[in-house]
């Protein structure tokens, strides 16, 4: 009987520390750990959600003439629909994968649109060191109670890797998975190691070893991004959702002239095959790989899908039509 | 597998029912298995070293044991020596070898060093130089014939593994804990009670104080020409409280977790801040480290018997020897000087006894030494560490921006009331002369800010490195 009422005690005493907790403590943690929650909060009567990550934004250069981001030009080409974008550089499909279920129920949009960054499916991406705080955040992306949501993270219940073992598995993916090509180009540390532009010191000869690092990977299945647009997909089937995937532009010019075709052919060759997985699942997929020249990436050395006003504008001009389409099959179905 | 994850939180639990649900003659085969899951949790490769001293310090004692030839035992005991010292050196000092011998003769590139500090950093097994100076103390207490050798190899195995103070310790001796570990212990509530009290207050100052502090301390150290005087001495002492919580806490939740099973490890920390000199720091500062140099360090290279000369020369070899167990840097030489220069200085030169006016005056030497060499502790060179030390006289700039919980100052603040608290006594102790409602109201506050307030970012046991 002691212990009981003692168990009661303790009970009462957290449940009002829990209740306590939100008010004081947990908006400015989720604020500074997991901001995306806060803007899938904010969202209210909204038809289109864009998801993605840092390739959404505008450059901030001066020579700029539209400071736009991807999504709002995307929503400029439909003025009777509300457009939500959720953004957070470095973010993924498996942090997106997380978010989307908390548009289970009740979703106030029926349509996604998420972005497909191809560099997101490699190694580098995958096994990087922002890879802890990006798992950290999924725990915030339900409804639960605000102290538990806290206890999990104090408790790692998420992929907590450290640095050195994150360096430690992009190492060994790059040295041990395959590519299609004869030695040395059988592997990514070969073919880093293989010579082109001089020794390391060159600037030229470190970006195209961060291409080759980049893109550098045969897409399968059991890749874990592929495994989160699966997710993902699974999930809009589920709820009726339309889902369209927007492949990003990578800078081919740059990595055609600085590695080779080898390169350029793996890239186009890993986009097709996402094309055919999605396109078979019945979602809308928007090519836009080579859509965007090499003048109109902002980032200079190194690969990113950071793009000025230019990229942005066609990026968004070919994602609006692939919307529209999207949009033209879900209203034929339900004719029909 | 880390005390404060989820998986420990579910494997305690387990090992502690089991334990009493068994038979006594079998619990040891429970806490062996456990011991190997603990440790190959974190890479299943680590086992093979542990397996390997198990296996050498086992042969060794019993030879040391049997044989009646002095030249024999000695030949067994450097055998072990250099067979734990050896896995010791060449883990924890080949990085130091190539970086500081080898680079500067061959010229190794900043890609190859690179690549060459993160594989190391990543192959470094967590506790080796815990459970090596654990074997050691054993061989040489059968060298000396004060331990007779454990005839069953497994479990001998146990005594090397035991999972609660595996990897960073309290370092026990023979003596006391093998006999604890196949003693027959009945259920007893008070043992729960005791051992989940430290285990609750440990992960507090774990989670909730050396894990918000550490951010802090990284901002300072990792821009510390940008940083003001005042911040670098906030730095300085919020590492000094870092370090402290961090080991303290780790201390605590090992301490309390054999405490479940009904076994007594020895203190590691008792409020070493309020010491009064250097000499009783180090009677409060990691005290199973302190002692094991003083009973197999000190006391055989003549200990304070000898003259004056050679008592300073074998103190400074024990403080020195002290810091490159730390690990393999200069930096950790200079630490390990600057206290044994301190040490020797008290004893040489300062008054014993003194009055309030003196003790203080004491105690803010004691404090400035500590803390200054904490800056070295935590440098990655010597360089770096001087030039912090005088950039906190003389740089009086804009300073940086910090960025802090604003909740950190009132649980440091909790902390460092409670540590006073708990002087001399446990905060067990404390917390049996409390009535129900204050011990339960405490243990709520406790897991509250446990899982409300813990830190966010990864930062595993600063002794773990060690």
């Amino acid at each position: 009987m002691k212990v009981l009422i003692k168990g009661i005690w303790l009970l009462l005493t957290l449940l009002l520390l829990a209740g306590i907790y939100p008010q004081y403590a947990y908006e400015k943690f989720v604020a500074e750990h997991a901001d995306q929650y806060l803007q899938v909060q904010k969202i209210k009567d909204c038809d289109v959600i864009y998801l993605s990550a840092s390739s959404n934004f505008a450059s901030g250069l001066a020579r700029e003439s539209d400071p736009r981001k991807i999504s709002q030009m995307v929503a400029d080409h439909f003025p009777s629909m509300q457009f939500e974008a959720i953004n957070k550089p470095a973010s993924h499909a498996g942090i997106h994968a997380a978010l989307l279920e908390m548009f289970k129920e009740n979703a106030e949009a029926k349509t996604f649109i998420v972005t497909m960054n191809l560099r997101s499916f490699g190694p580098d991406w995958i096994y990087s060191e922002l890879e802890t705080p990006l798992q950290q955040s999924t725990l915030f992306y339900n409804n639960r109670l605000p102290l538990v949501n806290r206890a999990l993270v104090s408790l790692r219940t998420y992929d907590d890797r450290s640095v050195e073992e994150r360096h430690a598995q992009r190492k060994s993916a790059w040295t041990n998975d395959p590519l299609p090509f004869d030695p040395p180009r059988n592997n990514v540390t070969d073919w880093c190691a293989e010579e082109k532009w001089g020794d390391w010191r060159n600037p030229k000869r470190q970006l195209a070893d961060q291409f080759i690092k980049q893109y550098g990977f045969v897409l399968d299945a059991s890749n874990p991004r592929v495994k989160d647009f699966d997710r993902m997909s699974a999930l809009a089937k589920e709820e009726g959702w339309t889902m369209v995937f927007n492949i990003l532009a990578e800078n081919v010019e740059t990595a055609d002239s600085l590695v080779g075709k080898d390169l350029s052919s793996l890239m186009q060759r890993n986009t097709h095959w996402l094309i055919d997985r999605y396109d078979e699942k019945g979602h809308v997929v928007i090519n836009n790989l080579e859509r965007v020249g090499h003048e109109h990436f902002t980032d200079k050395d190194f690969p990113t899908e950071h793009y000025d006003d230019v990229g942005r504008r066609i990026i968004a001009d070919n994602v609006a039509a692939g919307l529209a389409r999207a949009l033209a099959q879900k209203n034929s179905k339900h004719d029909n | 597998m880390l005390f404060n994850s989820l998986p420990f939180l579910i494997f305690l639990p387990t090992v502690v029912l089991l334990y009493y649900l068994l038979p006594h003659r079998t619990r040891w085969i429970l806490l062996l298995a456990a011991s190997y899951i603990f440790y190959g949790y974190w890479k299943v490769e680590y086992l093979s070293l542990i397996l390997a001293s198990t296996t050498v310090d086992y042969f060794v004692a019993r030879y040391i044991h049997s044989t009646p030839s002095r030249f024999h035992k000695r030949f067994g005991l450097a055998l072990s020596l250099i067979t734990n010292l050896g896995l010791l050196v060449f883990f924890k000092y080949s990085g130091w070898f190539i970086e500081d011998v080898l680079d500067p003769v061959i010229g190794l590139n900043e890609v190859q060093l690179n690549d060459f500090r993160t594989a190391w950093d990543f192959l470094l097994p967590v506790g080796i130089s815990f459970y090596t100076f654990q074997t050691l103390g054993y061989t040489i207490d059968v060298y000396y014939g004060k331990a007779v050798p454990e005839k069953n190899p497994l479990k001998f195995a146990l005594f090397v593994s035991y999972f609660p103070q595996l990897v960073a310790g309290p370092i026990e001796r023979f003596s006391h804990l093998h006999q604890q570990l196949f003693q027959r212990v009945s259920f007893q509530y008070s043992n729960l009670q005791h051992g989940a009290r430290l285990i609750l207050y440990g992960l507090f100052i774990k989670m909730c104080v050396a894990d918000n502090v550490s951010p802090v301390v990284d901002q300072i150290f990792g821009h510390s020409t940008e940083a003001d005087s005042l911040q670098l001495v906030i730095g300085m002492l919020l590492f000094g409280l870092q370090i402290y919580s961090d080991f303290h806490g780790y201390s605590l939740i090992a301490i309390g977790t054999a405490k479940l099973m009904g076994v007594n490890l020895m203190g590691n920390f008792n409020a070493p801040y309020t010491a009064l000199s250097i000499r009783e720091f180090w009677s409060r500062w990691h005290i199973s480290l302190s002692t094991w140099f003083r009973d197999y360090l000190f006391i055989p290279l003549g200990g304070s018997k000898a003259g004056q000369v050679k008592l300073g020369i074998n103190i400074l070899i024990v403080f020195l020897v002290s810091g490159l167990w730390h690990g393999a840097n200069w930096t950790f030489v200079v630490w390990g000087a600057m206290h044994g220069v301190a040490y020797l200085i008290e004893r040489w030169v300062l008054p014993e006894r003194s009055s309030r006016i003196g003790s203080a005056l004491k105690w803010i030497w004691t404090m400035v030494i500590v803390f200054v060499a904490w800056i070295f502790f935590r440098s990655e060179s010597i360089e770096f560490g001087a030039a912090y030390v005088g950039l906190m006289i003389s740089n009086m700039g804009e300073g940086i921006t910090l960025e802090w919980d604003p909740f950190l100052p009132s649980i440091v603040g909790i902390f460092i009331l409670s540590d006073l608290l708990f002087r001399n006594r446990s905060i067990h102790v404390w917390l049996e002369s409390k009535s129900t409602l204050i011990r339960w109201s405490v243990y709520a506050l406790l897991l509250f800010f446990i899982t409300g307030f813990a830190g966010t970012i990864q930062h595993p046991f600063i002794y773990f490195q060690f």
